[in-house]
């Protein structure tokens, strides 16, 4: 978030105006800007803010879905979570599905960008391909691939079977069920990531290849010293993206174990989802929320500081 | 093939309400006609759905006022959560089927509104329409909150002709009864003799339920009982339900039942002859029968002290509604009074009908093979009454999720034993959170 | 960050190496040209990127596959594309004479179109305050804004669906639509969008004597037409396949949206995996037909607003 000091320094004062003018018009002016905020405002207080507020509150008591309690509990909420192994082993499947999913989607995106970005023909077949699963709700992608994962009749088996492998109990088995969950989210999401490399790549000067290529350096030469170099900042930025979305689990973590909390795939949304709407704990699952904002928040600092290094090395 | 079917006119209607007024807010648009529409959600899919689809038909055309028009969501957690979030949104259904056993997890937190038992009556449902049990059960706090329609047991199917080559049927083409676990160990094996796949079908992985169902079974077969006071801790008797447990490992040997198998896949293997017997529920009875099976069923035999099955019950209730319309709780009334006078239909699903008019009917005691095992009704076990147990809830898929590794593996039951009783202390020293005060409690 | 998000402009990323569009692809275009003789390594690159397509497309089109099939033929297994009956159109049939899909399907499209009008346009005047208006306290405001971006919004279902019990929003598309309108990131990537549009054209129409929401409507909003394109087009595809929160604040089946309805409701007549294929085929349609109309804009839209978001 570099650049939003520098955006909002940019003055609004374009023509130079006398000093007796200057005070009226500013009056004048910051009322008008509160009517073009007031809308973003309004909603910005009302559904983001107070909710923030409000569910710090909540944390704090032992409301339930009910309606009933409501009572102040003080910091038995936290305490309980603390100790509470589903929410770190919530925690933990969180932190493995980001890990195990976020290798291929930035590894595997970058090599999809890169021979896309060769120039071969059939361009929009390519990003057809690789970009349609992103359009697709995750409902649907869940379907497909809970389908597909069938223990008895699905093609991931049919295809073991074929290869004289032994069928495999995808999301039935708790060994596999993750894996089944982050194949199908590679599926799904990769696309994304695919347009952010490829659009970086295309913004690479193309002076720099010539003169590579006067040089005498092959193709693969040239992808080495100057297309990756340039692809650091992008692969930041990439990484940060899919970090944080990874670490947002739920819709097809849920859907493709068909609504049942396995101590495997349980996300910590899924939790506070639990927590909340199926255990009718509103506080608890508030506290919950709360102890998951601040390992967010932790992540999102500790890139932040990765990131000053970075820049300071270079 | 209507399922949850939304009829192009009321589609057209809603649409054309949105559109037109631009009005959003809860948009239940009235129907052009003066039938009025009774909500019904439920949780009944493949042979029930299909049964209840009928039922919910013919109510619907003896009955001008009304149609109902039902809902079918996914089995399980999904559905009760959807059902106490209607309720707590104050803008539910008007009718649910609930388990019986999820009751008692809905009522303390205002999710569920009481049936009067008065204008109940007046339409031919009350006390003695049921037997006391059932009765009983039905109320919390003096409360009517559910109006039972059946009991499901967990019961065997099995395949005639394969048991009639194994030659483990009695003079009555019936199946033979084990009294011990080593005797029906033994009529396991024999069985396998004869199947193309497995003796016995029996699927638990997945969520918790079948394992829970044959789990509790044996526990209680073994004169256990299990009791979750609010407060707890849990009373469990571990020796029980390790020995249910080991029983258990022995029956998944990978010959008589399948090491690892899905509840889906032990039904397939069945319905397609490659295995002579199938540890269900009543409900999957008339898909075999379709599947040209020549099936009988049984309750499972009691191979320990005294005879036990685990079941469960279908029940009516009334989800809390903000601002309930009168005329329409009345023909809710009717409705579900006039559902339970047809549940024959709902026996020929499998289901053992609670209404007694219609067990103690000609019709059903002529029906085959459910007479076999209408005798469990006589020693059903439902789950430990607590907030958070009963068909679908998390106390099931927590309970199989602590098993499941044992039963993989066949390793010591013991551990997993301890880790449920463990978790159900955690829970139980918790506040009840539908009813904080502890007003239901006692 | 990097050179390519400093840009406002939307990042350019235009069609295949057929179409010279900008300077900077003919170029690029003439570079492949030289190395247009046969190559190994084209050839190499080519079947790789053909594999990988053809696996990226694969599950989609079994889908497309198990639809065409009867129940049957579908639950019999084998990795036959069609299925031993042949080509049906049973499945689509029942899914559309269950007239739920269309239902889920109207309630996706007018709540996703409501969702992208209204948070483009509070999202863009707020912007345009931030860029260009003066008044006490902006830049602190801006801060704040700016900071939310990093909320999950995920971790407020709780609060959220409190306060919609309490505004009565529960179980209906107000209170599904509201809370997904305020996403500040988009009032981020506008903001950094008005910022460097020339102010000379502004001052002009002030001149003119032109009022604020004036210059505004009528000046800038024309100009930042392809931004405000790839808001919405980012808009519209996060909302149309939003998940968790129509699933949490949304009971009744005739307002659901198409993603959770295909979730919550079951067919009574147990798993038919030609149904479900059917019903997932059918859902993803309009996102894929609208992708095939526009995909540039599309591709530059998500690119844009992609980077823009951090």
């Amino acid at each position: 978030m570099s650049h939003a000091a520098t955006a909002a320094t940019r003055s609004a004062s374009a023509t130079p105006t006398p000093p007796a003018a200057r005070g009226i018009k500013r009056f004048r002016e910051a009322r008008i800007a509160w009517i073009f905020l007031a809308p973003f405002m309004l909603a910005f207080l009302l559904f983001l803010v107070w909710p923030i507020l409000h569910g710090f509150y909540l944390s704090f008591t032992d409301q339930s879905l009910t309606g009933a309690g409501g009572g102040f509990v003080g910091g038995t909420n936290y305490a309980e979570a603390l100790g509470d192994a589903t929410m770190w082993r919530s925690l933990a499947n969180t932190a493995l599905f980001t890990l195990l999913s976020t290798v291929p989607l930035v590894a595997i995106a970058l090599v999809m960008a890169l021979l896309v970005d060769t120039g071969l023909p059939g361009q929009w077949l390519w990003r057809l391909s690789f970009f349609m699963p992103y359009l697709l709700a995750s409902t649907v992608i869940s379907q497909i691939w809970v389908w597909i994962f069938n223990p008895s009749v699905g093609a991931a088996n049919e295809l073991l079977r074929s290869i004289g492998l032994e069928p495999i109990a995808w999301l039935q088995n708790e060994n596999t069920n993750l894996t089944a969950i982050v194949i199908a989210t590679v599926w799904w999401t990769i696309g994304f990531n695919f347009l952010l490399y490829l659009a970086a790549l295309q913004n690479i000067p193309s002076h720099q290849y010539e003169a590579a290529e006067l040089d005498g350096a092959g193709k693969l030469r040239q992808i080495f010293s100057i297309t990756l170099p340039q692809l650091g900042p992008t692969t930041v930025v990439v990484l940060t993206l899919q970090i944080l979305a990874s670490l947002k689990l739920f819709d097809q973590a849920y859907q493709m174990m068909g609504g049942i909390s396995s101590d495997t795939t349980r996300s910590i949304i899924q939790y506070i989802y639990e927590a909340g709407f199926v255990g009718y704990r509103f506080g608890y699952s508030a506290a919950i929320s709360y102890v998951f904002f601040a390992v967010i928040i932790i992540v999102g600092i500790l890139q932040a500081v990765l990131l000053r290094q970075r820049k300071a090395e270079q | 093939m209507l399922t949850t079917h939304i009829n192009r006119r009321r589609f057209l209607s809603a649409a054309a309400a949105l559109a037109g007024a631009g009005m959003l807010g809860g948009c239940a648009a009235t129907p052009a006609t003066d039938e009025r529409t009774l909500q019904f959600w439920h949780l009944l899919s493949g042979g029930d759905g299909v049964t209840m689809a009928g039922l919910i038909d013919q109510v619907n055309a003896a009955h001008s006022g009304f149609e109902a028009k039902q809902t079918v969501l996914a089995w399980g957690a999904p559905y009760y959560t959807k059902l106490a979030m209607a309720g707590a949104g104050g803008r539910a259904p008007e009718v649910a089927i609930m388990h019986a056993s999820r009751v008692p997890g809905y009522v303390p937190g205002g999710l569920l509104d009481p049936w009067d038992k008065d204008l109940l009556a007046s339409y031919g449902v009350g006390e003695a329409q049921y037997s006391t049990p059932v009765w009983d059960k039905s109320h919390l706090g003096g409360e009517l909150y559910s109006v039972a329609l059946d009991a499901h047991p967990f019961i065997m199917l099995y395949n005639k002709e394969l048991c009639a080559e194994a030659g483990v049927l009695d003079g009555n083409g019936r199946l033979q009864q084990a009294t011990s676990p080593d005797e029906f160990l033994a009529l396991g094996r024999e069985l396998s003799g004869v199947s193309e796949g497995h003796g016995i079908s029996y699927g638990y992985l997945g969520g918790g339920s079948q394992m829970w169902r044959l789990f509790y079974t044996l526990y209680c077969q073994q004169g256990a009982t299990m009791e979750l006071p609010q407060g707890g801790p849990a009373q469990i008797d571990e020796d029980a339900a390790v020995t249910a447990l080991r029983f258990m490992q022995q029956l998944l040997d990978g010959e008589i039942a399948a090491a690892q198998n899905d509840e889906d896949n032990a039904i397939a293997e069945f319905a397609t002859g490659q295995s002579a017997i199938l540890f269900t529920g009543v409900w999957e009875l008339p898909t075999m029968q379709e599947q040209g099976i020549d099936v009988g069923a049984a309750t499972l035999p009691t191979i320990y002290s005294q005879p036990a099955v685990y079941a469960d019950s279908h029940s009516f209730v009334l989800p809390r509604q903000l601002d309930p319309d009168p005329e329409l709780r009345e023909m809710t009334y009717a409705f579900v009074a006039d559902l339970l006078t047809r549940s024959t239909e709902w026996a020929a699903a499998g289901h053992i009908p609670a209404y007694l008019p219609v067990t103690e009917s000609e019709e059903y005691a002529q029906l085959e093979p459910q007479a076999d095992y209408a005798d469990a009704a006589n020693h059903l076990v439902y789950d430990p009454p607590a907030w958070f147990t009963g068909s679908g809830s998390n106390f099931q898929n927590n309970f199989g999720q602590a098993v499941q590794g044992a039963l993989m593996t066949g390793s010591d039951p013991t551990p997993a034993v301890q880790a449920v009783k463990r978790d159900l202390d955690a829970i139980l020293a918790k506040p009840n959170p539908t009813d904080p005060e502890g007003e239901w409690s006692a | 960050m990097s050179t390519s998000i400093e840009t406002p402009q939307p990042v350019s990323i235009d069609g295949g190496a057929a179409r010279p569009v900008t300077g900077h692809r003919v170029v690029r275009t003439s570079r492949m040209a030289g190395k247009k003789r046969f190559s190994g390594l084209r050839l190499a690159a080519f079947v790789a990127l053909a594999v990988m397509a053809l696996g990226w497309l694969l599950p989609f089109l079994w889908a497309v596959a198990t639809a065409f099939k009867t129940e049957t033929d579908a639950a019999s297994g084998g990795l036959n594309w069609i299925g031993a009956s042949g080509i049906t159109t049973q499945a689509f049939e029942s899914i559309l004479s269950q007239g739920n899909i269309w239902v889920w399907a109207f309630n996706s499209l007018w709540t996703s179109v409501a969702i992208t009008v209204i948070t483009v346009f509070i999202s863009a005047f707020a912007a345009y305050a931030f860029s260009r208006l003066d008044f006490r306290g902006r830049r602190w405001l801006f801060v704040v804004v700016l900071a939310s971006i990093v909320i999950p919004p995920q971790v407020l279902i709780i609060p959220l669906f409190y306060q919609m019990l309490a505004f009565n929003l529960v179980d209906t598309h107000w209170g599904l639509i509201l809370p997904q309108v305020v996403m500040p990131a988009m009032v981020f990537i506008l903001k950094k969008f008005f910022d460097a549009v020339p102010i000379e054209l502004e001052d002009a129409a002030r001149v003119d004597g032109a009022s604020r929401f004036r210059i505004f409507w009528s000046v800038v909003m024309p100009l930042s037409r392809p931004i405000l394109g790839a808001v919405s087009i980012f808009v519209f595809i996060n909302a149309w396949n939003n998940f968790l929160w129509p699933f949490i604040v949304i009971n009744d089946t005739l307002l659901m949206t198409l993603p959770v309805g295909l979730q919550t409701v079951i067919s009574a007549y147990g798993v038919q995996y030609a149904q479900i294929m059917a019903q997932a085929v059918l859902a993803s349609l309009p996102l894929i037909v609208v992708f095939l109309l526009f995909q540039r804009q599309i591709v530059k839209g998500v690119a844009t607003t992609g980077f823009g978001g951090q």
